[in-house]
């Protein structure tokens, strides 16, 4: 075994991961100049229109802006505060990014190739940088909790009480959401048998039902834990400008700074990229795109541009949510994870392993059509109750008035509502 | 815990008795680890001498451990394996030498994460990343939440001096030594094969490589250890439960002593 000349395996995975961190990073640049022209659409504004190609006149849209803002960024002074802890101070943002970009390891980003036949390389090539890797999910999930340090120290070592805050308030946003993350998860898992996303998008394909069809509590479950995971819009306390100036990032300029605010968005298309793969159907669209794992090269690209456009309409859905929800205040962000998503993530979970255990005996009784449609419609109507249910227990007002919990003569006051008022109680102390 | 890990993807040391040549070239690492470990355990006042010689003591064990091993196979397997397991072993060491209790956990993870390296190179992959979800990602963030939270700023007495630096450094060498010795023996005795249908090294490493590895995992710890995972299962559930009962429980009473303090403080 020739260990010190690379294979040519090692070769198409340097070559893939050459093409992902391009691609993401530029992505990255581009999403931001996307996000700004949606909120501009959003708010009745024109945006950036006016970077074009440099020392000319041509505006091109303002499609110059990311290499402008990259270079203003990354010329800023970078400015360390005396009181911070310089090593996890430095550590932080290159943790974050190495982590959210070690991700795309796991996560495919087309099907396979056609047949190259060049030997040594195992046919077919498949579009994921590790197709070895058996755990892909798990290995999602670990890197996307190696991210919270970056957040957690950044906000520590930054010896600043807006970026602690901020640390805090983001480790405690990230573990509460992994158990829905997790719970909606595990029913897709469960459906497909395997623990490969590419596996997961194959099974999508071949039944020709997206596991958003035939789970849709599991679905909404998990993208509203994923937007906290991103720590988007109805979720960003971690970084709520109104309350924390910056919140973790507070104390950081410059490239530093860049490198926080391109993970941020590396962690936006993630959940894309595993919400798309994983509930969308990933490569797959009725009509367009076959089922199988025979692909001719226009096939192969297709399949490609189908999954990226898919994950760029998640992306732009993200956007939207963005700048038309308020941010949830720390409490209802807390008891919509716990009293809300974590039973309804069970609940999808109980029904979709029933579904798959009883799934042999419910063809053999009433043929396969019937069971599809039984494996349709018992999820769907799961989510009404589900919702209705969910609707009908919590409170759908909150009493956002000064607790009085004195009884003014002789205690026999009443309260509004007892119980939001020794919720209230538990969420201020 | 990583030189051991060392042998066990190796070929079965043969002659690893308490006075073969490796027997003493592993009893001098194990001894040359304590005294470093003796000497850099913190003590409350710096001392550069001892601290030198502590990290030079601790080098030489190292690579005392380093020679007694046995080799894995192609240079870069070898490579990547030295490699995670040095950063565990030197980041375990660092955790109980660090001084600030958040640097102990980072520390800690960078141990994780090179145990976690490790079993990935011996291709097994679920207890690799499961170690990373589980620990480093959950448990580990709760423990730097609380230290975070109680300890802001400056250093409690009991992180600056360590209590019994001599008797746990002795112990923990002993420990290693001993089970590095039992496990080196149990490779290389006759009844090396502990599961029925054991393969062999080689059969092995492409064994855990296959597709299905996660799929037989599952199948294993839900046939043959089923209710293993059912009590463990129940006893998490019932821990879960405790808890909520505890908390609702203080919640209820700091409600009624906030109550009766906002009563006192009327007129």
């Amino acid at each position: 075994m020739n260990a010190l000349l690379p294979s040519l395996e090692t070769i198409a995975s340097l070559v893939k991961i050459g093409l992902l961190v391009g691609g993401l990073m530029t992505a990255a640049a581009y999403l931001v100049l996307l996000e700004r022209w949606i909120a501009a659409w959003v708010q009745d504004r024109r945006g950036p229109n006016r970077v074009g190609i440099p020392l000319t006149k041509i505006r091109l849209f303002g499609l110059g802006q990311p290499l402008a803002d990259g270079l203003k960024i990354i010329l800023k002074e970078d400015f360390t505060p005396k009181h911070v802890d310089k090593v996890l101070y430095n550590a932080a943002p290159l943790l974050i990014l190495a982590a959210s970009l070690a991700i795309f390891a796991a996560i495919p980003f087309g099907s396979v190739l056609p047949p190259l036949n060049i030997p040594g390389l195992p046919d077919p090539v498949p579009f994921l940088v590790a197709p070895g890797l058996d755990v892909g999910v798990l290995w999602v999930f670990a890197l996307s909790s190696i991210a919270v340090y970056g957040v957690l120290l950044g906000g520590w070592a930054s010896n600043n009480k807006y970026g602690f805050l901020g640390g805090l308030r983001s480790s405690a946003q990230l573990l509460a959401y992994e158990i829905p993350l997790g719970l909606g998860l595990l029913g897709v898992v469960l459906a497909a048998g395997s623990l490969k996303l590419d596996v997961i998008m194959n099974a999508q394909a071949q039944s020709g039902i997206w596991y958003a069809f035939s789970q849709p509590l599991g679905f909404v479950v998990f993208m509203v834990a994923s937007f906290a995971e991103a720590a988007r819009l109805p979720f960003d306390l971690p970084e709520a400008e109104q309350e924390l100036v910056g919140g973790y990032h507070t104390e950081y300029s410059g490239i530093r700074l860049l490198l926080f605010l391109v993970s941020e968005f590396l962690h936006m298309i993630t959940a894309s990229f595993l919400i798309v793969i994983m509930f969308l159907g990933g490569w797959h669209l009725w009509g367009l795109t076959g089922s199988g794992q025979e692909v001719s090269w226009v096939g192969a690209f297709i399949r490609c541009g189908v999954l990226s456009g898919k994950v760029l309409g998640v992306i732009v859905f993200f956007m939207l949510v963005r700048w038309s929800w308020p941010r949830f205040r720390f409490d209802q962000l807390m008891s919509l994870a716990w009293k809300v998503m974590l039973p309804l993530g069970i609940a999808n979970l109980v029904v979709v392993a029933t579904v798959e255990e009883f799934r042999p005996q419910l063809v053999e009784a009433i043929g396969h059509t019937g069971a599809t449609w039984t494996a349709i419609t018992g999820p769907w109507g799961l989510y009404f109750v589900g919702w209705i249910t969910a609707g009908i227990l919590t409170p759908s007002g909150t009493d956002n008035r000064p607790i009085r919990t004195t009884r003014p003569l002789d205690g026999s006051c009443d309260l509004p509502s007892q119980s939001l008022a020794s919720h209230e109680l538990a969420g201020t102390r | 815990m990583n030189p051991l890990s060392f042998f066990s993807g190796a070929d079965p040391l043969s002659d690893v008795g308490p006075l073969s040549a490796p027997g003493l070239l592993l009893a001098a690492a194990v001894t040359a680890g304590a005294a470093s470990l003796w000497l850099l355990l913190p003590r409350g006042r710096e001392n550069r001498i001892t601290g030198w010689l502590g990290l030079a003591l601790g080098g030489l064990s190292l690579a005392g451990f380093v020679a007694t091993g046995r080799r894995l196979g192609g240079i870069g397997e070898e490579a990547v394996f030295l490699t995670v397991s040095l950063v565990a072993v030197i980041s375990a060491a660092a955790t109980i030498l660090t001084r600030s209790p958040v640097y102990c956990a980072i520390w800690f993870a960078l141990s994780l994460a090179g145990v976690a390296g490790v079993l990935l190179v011996l291709g097994a992959q679920f207890l690799g990343v499961a170690t990373i979800v589980v620990y480093a990602g959950a448990i580990l963030v709760m423990f730097l939440f609380v230290l975070m939270l109680a300890q802001p700023t400056g250093m409690a007495s009991y992180d600056r001096v360590s209590s019994e630096p001599l008797l746990s450094a002795v112990a923990g060498a002993v420990l290693l030594g001993l089970l590095t010795l039992a496990i080196g023996r149990l490779s290389a005795g006759p009844e090396s094969a502990p599961t029925t249908d054991a393969p062999t090294d080689g059969a092995l490493a492409s064994d855990s490589l296959a597709a299905d590895q996660v799929a037989r995992l599952g199948a294993e710890l839900f046939g043959r250890h089923l209710v293993a995972v059912e009590a463990v299962g129940t006893l998490l559930l019932i821990s879960l439960i405790g808890a909520i009962a505890v908390v609702s429980r203080g919640e209820a009473a700091a409600a009624d002593e906030d109550r009766a303090r906002q009563r006192r403080a009327l007129p």
